[in-house]
């Protein structure tokens, strides 16, 4: 190497950066990969063959997967199909839906879905008043259900983006050429569109796949990927160190096999998409502005119910798991505020902690790899992209049994949780960095250089005011999904270091829907309350840069 | 300060864009890199600038070796295609950003900053931001804060290629003015030979990441000494003939079955040479002109271009030739017309092929 080179700063941030992500992203997933091979009572992976339970989680997992899927797809492309084209009434509406899923934490979704249709819920007592009896909420029908009602919205988000930089001028040629207009959509467009929907599906895919929250809380007698490792490493007594390891690697290696497929679809689709004048939405009017407004509206209805419950319940006086629902009080809120205000502190704390550090390493780590590539920065790349393979419970899984004594012990410590959002929500931030990192030309840093200032001052005067507003949003998206984060840190945390989703989780477990309402709520006003100020106050443009 | 290259060699992997390239730009020089993209002039320029590592060789500063120097420690001023000016800070604070990089503070800053924008007459934008200005403006501006800082030497990379024509001349003679004015050593790169006749003192033409010839516009003009050149600075027709005998300054050659005589650029003895003949320096006329070499041809195409006509003339033997008539009655001549080309040996070189 150029000895002019190791003078400048960057090849030392590069060796730190590789560093931290091999001991906290690739030793843990060694650690794993190799606990599965050698354990007590031989390969994992031979155990795994005689154990009908796991072997049901999987195939149920990958079943669920497939079914959650095609829900998604089939609600999610028709919405977004005739939100791109046409106008109609409460068309702003649809457009608010990718707030509402940034907002709303899993887990309170699945604990809405259980006060409205679950044993005691508002509508299965209703009707049971009545006389009717609906199957069981808990099972195949809750998880479908639930889980398709909240990923369609990735489906939309990526088809109504692939629509809007649909040309157009394609589909009029088409129908030049003398095809009829519905035809010539489907023959032109439907090709075109095609990677995104199938890269969305995919991304659905992988979050039923690596889902934990709806899964242990409604899948109760279905065994479940993320539920059985779960179960392997907190299981009283022995922790079964083997086939919780087994169990993670196989997750792991089912979501990376998807992304390798993601990856095919666009490297294949990319001279598909041209980009191009998108269509003006044409109005819907009559009969089918009507059907199109109503269809819309039940799907965006059912999409803010858990909103609506929890706001509810929170209020609502309970005795044990019986709502009652109508009479009101404050008591909930106060045991938030007053009682037990732990979680609330400690969720404020971690996921503000995590947000800084995460934003930070990976606002510098996109940094060095689009802007100062050298011999490892491909590989700090490739590393900090593996998070994105690891669902929220095999990241625990590997962090508890990483460090659990050994060289670095954080078992039973705060850092830890930190960690464990740091490490899950790089990506995005990593992502997000080089996405606005490209559009800087080299010229500007270099103008900076010839100006007599240094690179590492060029760096903080020039380049981060650049990327401050991207940044920013960042940050907001990080902590949105810090705050509401559970699968990974609830295998980490300790007694009294309960956060918001955490406590929730629990509280559900014990069947306190007004609790866990109340909970529920503040934790949705405290992921929102930086969202409001960044697009009111600051004007952040949270969506566009994504 | 003069700037002083010596046996540079830059490699990027494997592929070696500049090799053994010596070059000597004295203090004042406004010095022009010319050559199409690819050429390695612009690695070059970058190098100097210490942007791109040098493999071998050395570059210095009036005397002082700066090769192994950091780019910000070489007080250089650089202005750039895409003017590079930061988007988030006022015109002002542009300008002041390379003088508080040096530590300047305070009236002393402000003052430089409105002299050097008074200067490039922008005087009233300083608190606009880049994104208000025109592309002529942002050029003005760049150009005022890569010189407040009095650099040692002034590196422009291709800073006129994204304004429009007429634009391009104006600033042209802005940035002349002020390279004189401060009489500082300029290395500017372009691949566009207007450009480079007219602004500068000396011009390296570039090729391969060589410099192939190196001379004052009319030297390159005049006296290519290669196809290369001759092709690449201004038309020219380019044709291999065969010589037959030189006299001192002369040389008699054969192409098409004609024998001519053109001026000797062959640098030494030879069997084979290229004719080089610029297009305005062939005359077209009815009957064989006194004092030219004349031969009888017939005009073949013909483009009018207002201000001068482009024929393309057919000569006995089939050699095809491009003449450029200006003045009274250059758009006479009509396809098919049986004409007499002629042109002064002294116009006419051969070089080596």
């Amino acid at each position: 190497m150029n000895p002019s080179l190791l003078r400048s700063p960057w090849p030392w941030f590069s060796a730190l950066a590789l560093a931290l992500l091999g001991v906290f992203v690739v030793y843990p997933l060694l650690y794993i990969f190799t606990a599965s091979f050698f354990g007590d009572g031989g390969s994992g992976w031979v155990q795994l063959m005689h154990d009908g339970r796991s072997l049901a989680a999987i195939g149920n997992t990958l079943v669920l997967a497939c079914v959650v899927t095609l829900c998604s797809t089939l609600i999610g492309v028709p919405l977004a199909y005739v939100s791109a084209r046409f106008r109609f009434r409460g068309k702003l509406l649809i457009t608010l839906l990718p707030l509402i899923t940034l907002v709303i934490p899993e887990v309170v979704t699945a604990q809405t879905w259980l006060m409205i249709l679950g044993n005691n819920g508002l509508i299965t007592r209703f009707l049971k008043g009545h006389g009717i009896f609906l199957p069981s909420f808990y099972g195949w029908f809750g998880l479908i259900t639930s889980m398709s009602f909240i990923y369609y919205t990735y489906v939309y988000i990526g088809t109504v983006a692939a629509i809007g930089k649909f040309d157009a001028q394609l589909e009029e040629a088409a129908q030049s050429l003398g095809t009829a207009p519905v035809r010539s959509r489907f023959h032109v467009m439907l090709p075109v569109i095609r990677p995104a929907i199938l890269a969305s599906a995919l991304l659905v895919f992988t979050m039923v796949v690596g889902n934990f929250a709806i899964s242990t809380i409604l899948g109760h007698n279905v065994p479940l990927l993320s539920v059985a490792i779960y179960q392997a490493a907190v299981a009283e007594g022995a922790s079964n160190l083997t086939m919780q390891s087994t169990l993670a690697s196989t997750s792991v290696l089912i979501v990376m096999g998807l992304l390798f497929v993601n990856r095919r679809i666009i490297a294949r689709g990319r001279y598909e998409i041209v980009q191009g004048r998108g269509a003006k939405p044409q109005p819907l009017k009559g009969g089918q502005g009507v059907l199109v407004s109503a269809a819309a509206g039940v799907v965006v209805a059912i999409s803010l119910l858990p909103l609506v419950t929890i706001a509810v319940g929170a209020f609502t006086v309970s005795r044990g798991p019986v709502m009652r629902w109508g009479e009101w009080t404050l008591d909930n809120m106060a045991r938030v505020f007053i009682t037990a205000p732990g979680p609330l502190v400690n969720s404020i704390l971690f996921a503000g902690i995590a947000t800084l550090i995460s934003v930070a390493f990976s606002t510098l780590v996109s940094y060095l790899v689009v802007k100062k590539p050298n011999l490892v920065t491909p590989l700090i790349d490739y590393v900090a992209a593996i998070p994105l393979a690891l669902s929220g419970t095999v990241l625990g899984v590997g962090l508890l049994a990483s460090f659990n004594g050994g060289f670095l012990s954080l078992t039973g410590t705060s850092t830890i949780i930190v960690l464990a959002y740091v490490i899950r929500r790089m990506p995005f931030g990593m992502r997000n960095g080089q996405a606005i990192l490209h559009n800087i030309p080299n010229s500007i840093e270099e103008a900076s250089i010839s100006l007599g200032s240094p690179p590492f001052r060029t760096f903080l005067r020039v380049v981060l005011p650049m990327m401050l507003p991207a940044v920013a949003s960042a940050a907001i998206l990080t902590w949105t999904t810090t705050v509401s984060e559970l699968s990974a840190s609830l295998l980490v945390y300790s007694g009294g270091r309960e956060t918001l989703p955490i406590q929730i989780f629990r509280l559900i477990d014990s069947g306190l829907m007004a609790y866990a309402s109340a909970y529920g709520l503040v934790l949705v006003a405290v992921i929102l309350l930086p969202v409001v100020i960044a697009t009111t106050v600051f004007k952040v443009d949270l969506f566009g840069s994504k | 300060m003069g700037i002083a290259i010596s046996n540079l060699s830059v490699r990027y992997g494997a592929e070696t864009v500049i090799s053994g390239l010596s070059l000597d730009i004295p203090q004042g020089c406004f010095f022009t890199l010319l050559g199409p993209s690819g050429c390695g002039k612009t690695t070059l320029l970058r190098t100097i600038a210490g942007f791109a590592p040098a493999s071998g060789g050395q570059i210095r500063f009036g005397g002082r070796d700066v090769t192994e120097l950091p780019p910000h420690k070489r007080a250089i001023g650089m202005v750039f295609q895409d003017y590079a000016l930061f988007p988030d800070k006022t015109v002002a604070d542009n300008v002041a950003y390379g003088l508080r990089a040096r530590g300047e503070k305070g009236e002393g800053v402000e003052r430089k900053v409105k002299a050097a924008l008074e200067r490039v007459g922008l005087g009233h934008l300083l608190s606009r931001h880049p994104a208000a200005l025109s592309g002529g403006q942002r050029q003005r501006v760049a150009l005022a804060r890569a010189l407040v800082i009095k650099p040692t030497v002034l590196l422009m990379d291709e800073p006129l290629s994204n304004l429009d024509a007429k634009l391009r001349v104006q600033i042209r003679e802005t940035i002349i003015e002020l390279q004189r004015e401060a009489n500082i050593t300029t290395v500017f790169v372009t691949h566009d030979q207007e450009e480079a006749l007219s602004m500068s003192d000396l011009i390296g033409v570039m090729n391969k990441g060589k410099v192939e010839q190196l001379g004052t516009p009319q030297q390159i003009y005049a006296t290519p000494r290669t196809g290369y050149v001759a092709d690449f600075v201004g038309a020219a027709n380019r044709t291999d003939v065969a010589v037959r005998s030189t006299s001192p300054g002369l040389v008699e050659f054969e192409v098409a079955g004609n024998r001519l005589l053109a001026t000797d650029a062959l640098e030494g003895p030879a069997e084979h040479g290229l004719l080089v003949l610029r297009p305005e320096d062939l005359k077209i006329s009815s009957a064989p002109v006194a004092g030219l070499q004349s031969l009888p041809a017939t005009i073949r195409g013909r483009q009018y271009l207002g201000a001068r006509t482009s024929y393309s003339v057919e000569c006995a033997g089939g050699l095809v030739l491009n003449a450029e008539l200006h003045g009274a009655g250059h758009d006479a001549f009509l396809p098919g017309a049986s004409v007499h080309l002629g042109f002064d040996p002294a116009a006419a070189r051969v070089i080596r092929s």
